[in-house]
């Protein structure tokens, strides 16, 4: 059943008209217009998918746009901070940490989120608070280091 | 290398991809664009006894519905051509296409492939390699001996491809052994698994077809199209935006050309998008299944005399790009190492299992820790360090290898001493971890490409290339080559490629061989650039052009840096008239000569470029569970010239990940029914960022005369090789014998130390 409603993405109201049982990463990909969160699995598995609800990751292929009205829906189309790029997108690329690319908007977003819950996180809390992010091209050594990077270079 | 001293380096495609603002072929929408769902067999061997898509093409919001006897009637394959774009007649793996639908919306084109009724007669599964090649065994394709296989392939009843490398007398030289061993391993096969699942979508405008997708290869692709729809290739454009990786998975033809019939039957453009279960099951790219068998010779002093092979690779269905396995596997279960006599024998068999295709390093890594295993094993019986073992009987200079090759000054034994240096080998461990150690060799792939050059009229660089992106960053590294030819920065030059009207050639992301062949064209089109910029800033600075240096943006008159003129100035003055244009294919490396004797040769005996590694692996073993964590890894690689060190380490990094992957936790399971049971990635396991051990990397580099720009030889499969080797060699120290299955998963392990069969 096609219901409507208001859904608050990257600090901008968008009107949604669509079926009650489709995913938020639907919604965001063909009713809002931004491609930047990709679907790799459908499963909850690869974390391509991977937004930030009031601040918190969530796997967006498996949660139901309707449920994510009145609260704050955060995209990588979000993350520049005006015409800067955020500290870990710059990172990433000069750490080498961005390969294929396709991980890496879900990527972002989990290290984004983890970074504001724990400014100074030891390796191993990177390594777990990543883990729901499948990356095939890098091994993850050069993720690990540009997030270790970000988390000294914002907090010194 | 001057080149390798540029302290960083950021991809020109980086920005995009950090942003989401880089389009992937998913993304690509267009106006009036149509869906298309497949219909599978879902069976995994049956001859097709009924097909009516009537209540399909009837259902509201269907614009076309298309099987065998809609589109022309083509067998395909490079080398073993066994295939069709729909099954006609006898389907032949669960994930074979029957149908295919385009209509309105996904919810419409699944509920009218739900539509199309099929019926089948059964036929006997084949999915055992054994019973497949003995005599009597049913045959997954009835009419073999019809294909029209080209160059030396050689076929049987149940095996596309057989080929065997033979050199010296081995039944002599086994007999002069004082240790003969004998090992069998078995490898599963397993996924290349791109995290982009893969999509395609295709617009007619008049008789001309443009075609968006995730393919690594879209020359291949383009051919594909060509061929299957009877189609000449200035009616093809292919393209490719950005690609979410590919580890061999989208290398060759695959769905281009479905998408594209729909398009035309349709009337409309036509998208398709791969759900991850759909990735897993339907392409013809797989990594193959593996038996290998393995006996050995050695002298009691641990020289190596003799080697005799028995391998047999799951095929799958059809052929694909497979048709060289078998000598690739051979070269690797012969191993770089030194010994009088040989023979491998290895044969590609047909099963009713998804079709094999060429997965990052094909055939190499389940060979190598089958190989590396035995010779562990082989160490053992002479009761030397397997290192030691190692140093003894390996490749070297001036040497001759298994296949007759001989060698110039490569780094194999220089690897080896700074991966097992780097290491914990050696040292005191806890009696739960260890360190194994393996080495590799892998080829580098000459082969022809194209690259145009030129520089505008402001002095920006363009880099116009055949050349495919799949993620490694080589295509990144063409514009240090320019730079470095043109004294320009890297920076300094945009990138048009990934677009088949716009380029020259190019095989595409596929055996490592980007860097290696379209870097010498690039390299060769700057040189013809560079000596435009000479003239011309001859004639400005009244010198001869021989005497004029490219360098920091500047033509400079050599020894004297203050009689410059800026390259951007002679753009302008370039703009004016004869334009700054070049051009550039380079000619390839030739392969070498062997001196054995190669049954059903494809051509892969002598290497260009051999690349060589040690991987040494230091692993913890949880005796209660059987579980394996890999703690760090030591990597040496002999890949020629480093171009782009950022990039290499990345690709030594992720072919290592994978490697553990492999080694551990990916493995295809099927059912009776040949059919796979783990299709999702909630039952296949990927290493994540939890698991990932330190890696430490150092490049023994060698320029290679043979090979590319540089000295560079290929590097992006290379990593992928011996990581599982060495994870088994750790493994097998601490249970006392060798997990004689991959992957080395925690019920295996616990069985084997158990002393139970697993």
């Amino acid at each position: 059943m096609t219901t409507s409603y208001e859904l608050d993405v990257n600090g901008v109201t968008y009107p949604v008209t669509a079926d009650q049982g489709k995913n938020l990463l639907s919604v965001i990909r063909e009713n809002v217009g931004l491609t930047g969160t990709k679907e790799g699995c459908d499963d909850c598995e690869c974390g391509a998918c991977m937004v930030l609800l009031d601040g918190q990751p969530v796997n967006s292929c498996s949660y139901l746009a309707v449920q994510a009205q009145g609260r704050q829906v955060t995209t990588i189309e979000g993350v520049m901070e005006g015409p800067e790029m955020h500290a870990l997108q710059r990172n990433l690329l000069e750490a080498g940490g961005v390969q294929c690319g396709f991980c890496t908007p879900g990527m972002i977003m989990s290290a984004k989120a983890l970074l504001e819950r724990d400014e100074h996180p030891e390796l191993d809390a990177v390594r777990i608070g990543l883990s729901g992010n499948l990356c095939r091209c890098t091994g993850y050594a050069k993720i690990l280091a540009a997030v270790e990077a970000t988390a000294v270079e914002l907090n010194t | 290398m001057a080149i390798a001293e540029v302290p960083r380096f950021v991809r020109a495609d980086g920005p995009d991809k950090v942003t989401g603002s880089g389009r992937y072929a998913a993304d690509i929408n267009l106006t009036g664009q149509l869906v298309a769902k497949f219909r599978y067999a879902g069976v995994s061997h049956a001859r097709i006894t009924k097909l009516d898509t009537s209540a399909a093409s009837a259902m509201p919001g269907v614009f076309a519905v298309l099987t065998a006897a809609d589109v022309p009637d083509v067998i395909y394959s490079p080398v073993v051509p066994d295939r069709r774009l729909f099954a006609k007649d006898v389907v032949r793996f669960e994930g074979e296409l029957v149908a295919a639908v385009a209509a309105v919306d996904a919810a419409t084109a699944q509920a009218a492939v739900d539509a199309i009724v099929v019926e089948y007669e059964d036929l006997p599964i084949v999915d055992d390699l054994e019973a497949a090649m003995a005599d009597g065994s049913p045959l997954v394709h009835q009419d073999w001996e019809s294909y029209a296989v080209t160059g030396d392939t050689v076929q049987r009843p149940n095996v596309a491809s057989f080929s065997s490398i033979e050199k010296g007398d081995v039944d002599t030289a086994m007999a002069s052994a004082d240790h003969v061993v004998t090992s069998r391993y078995v490898a599963d096969g397993c996924h290349a698994l791109p995290i982009e699942p893969r999509a395609v979508v295709a617009q007619w405008e008049g008789e001309k077809v443009t075609i968006w997708t995730s393919t690594q290869v879209p020359f291949d692709a383009r051919a594909g199209v060509c061929e299957t729809l009877q189609m000449p290739a200035s009616k093809v454009r292919v393209i490719v935006p950005h690609l979410g990786g590919g580890f061999g998975g989208k290398c060759g033809f695959h769905f281009e050309a479905h998408v594209a019939a729909l398009a035309k039957a349709a009337r409309r453009p036509v998208k398709l998008v791969f759900s991850r279960q759909e990735e897993m099951v339907a392409p013809d790219r797989r990594r193959e299944g593996m038996i290998v068998d393995i006996t050995s010779g050695v002298k009691a002093d641990g020289t190596l005399v003799a080697r005799t092979g028995w391998i047999a690779i799951d095929n799958g269905a059809y052929t694909a790009d497979a048709a060289f396995f078998p000598q690739l596997a051979a070269m690797h279960v012969a191993g770089p190492y030194a010994m009088e006599a040989v023979k491998v024998e290895a044969s590609l068999v047909y099963t009713n299992h998804q079709p094999s295709g060429s997965v990052r390093a094909p055939t190499a890594p389940q060979a190598c820790w089958a190989l590396e295993s035995h010779t562990d094993e082989l160490a053992a019986v002479v009761g030397m360090d397997p290192v030691e073992f190692r140093r003894a009987n390996i490749v070297d200079e001036g040497v001759e290898g298994a296949a007759g090759q001989v060698y110039g000054e490569i780094g194999l034994r220089r690897c080896l001493d700074a991966a097992v240096g780097a290491s914990a080998y050696g040292d005191d461990l806890p009696d739960d971890e260890a360190v194994g150690v393996a080495i590799s060799w892998w080829p580098s792939f000459p082969g022809p490409s194209g690259a145009y050059i030129k520089i505008d009229s402001d002095g920006s660089g363009m880099i116009i290339t055949g050349a495919q992106e799949c993620g490694t960053g080589s295509v990144m590294t063409l514009r240090m080559l320019a730079a470095k030819e043109l004294g320009m920065e890297p920076e300094d030059f945009q990138l048009v490629y990934q677009d088949t009207s716009a380029a020259p050639y190019d095989t595409g992301a596929t055996g490592s061989q980007t860097l290696l062949n379209n870097g010498r064209a690039v390299v060769e089109g700057a040189r013809e650039v560079a000596a435009q910029l000479r003239d011309l800033a001859a004639d400005q600075l009244e010198a001869a052009p021989d005497d004029i240096v490219l360098a920091s943006g500047k033509a400079h008159v050599s020894g004297s840096p203050d009689k410059a003129v800026s390259i951007v100035e002679l753009a302008g003055i370039a703009a004016e008239g004869e334009m700054l244009i070049g051009k550039g294919s380079g000619t390839p490396p030739e392969y070498p000569s062997v001196s054995a004797m190669c049954v059903g040769d494809q051509g892969l005996a002598g290497w260009a470029g051999p690349q060589f590694a040690c991987h040494a692996v230091h692993v913890r073993l949880d005796r209660e569970t059987g579980v394996v964590r890999v703690l760090d890894v030591s990597a040496a690689h002999d890949s020629g010239t480093i171009i782009n060190p950022v990039a290499a380490h990345g690709q030594v990094e992720g072919g290592i990940m994978m490697g553990v992957g492999q080694a551990l936790t990916e493995g295809t399971q099927y059912g009776d029914d040949a059919k796979q049971r783990n299709t999702g990635l909630l039952e296949y396991k990927l290493q994540t960022a939890a698991d990932a051990p330190t890696i430490r990397t150092e490049f023994i580099e060698i320029p290679d005369p043979n090979a590319g720009p540089y000295g560079a030889k290929g590097l992006a499969e290379a990593p992928n090789v011996p990581t599982a080797a060495a994870i088994a060699n750790g493994v097998a120290k601490l249970v006392g014998t060798p997990v004689r299955q991959l992957p080395m998963t925690a019920e295996r392990v616990w069985m084997t130390s158990e002393g139970m069969s697993s």
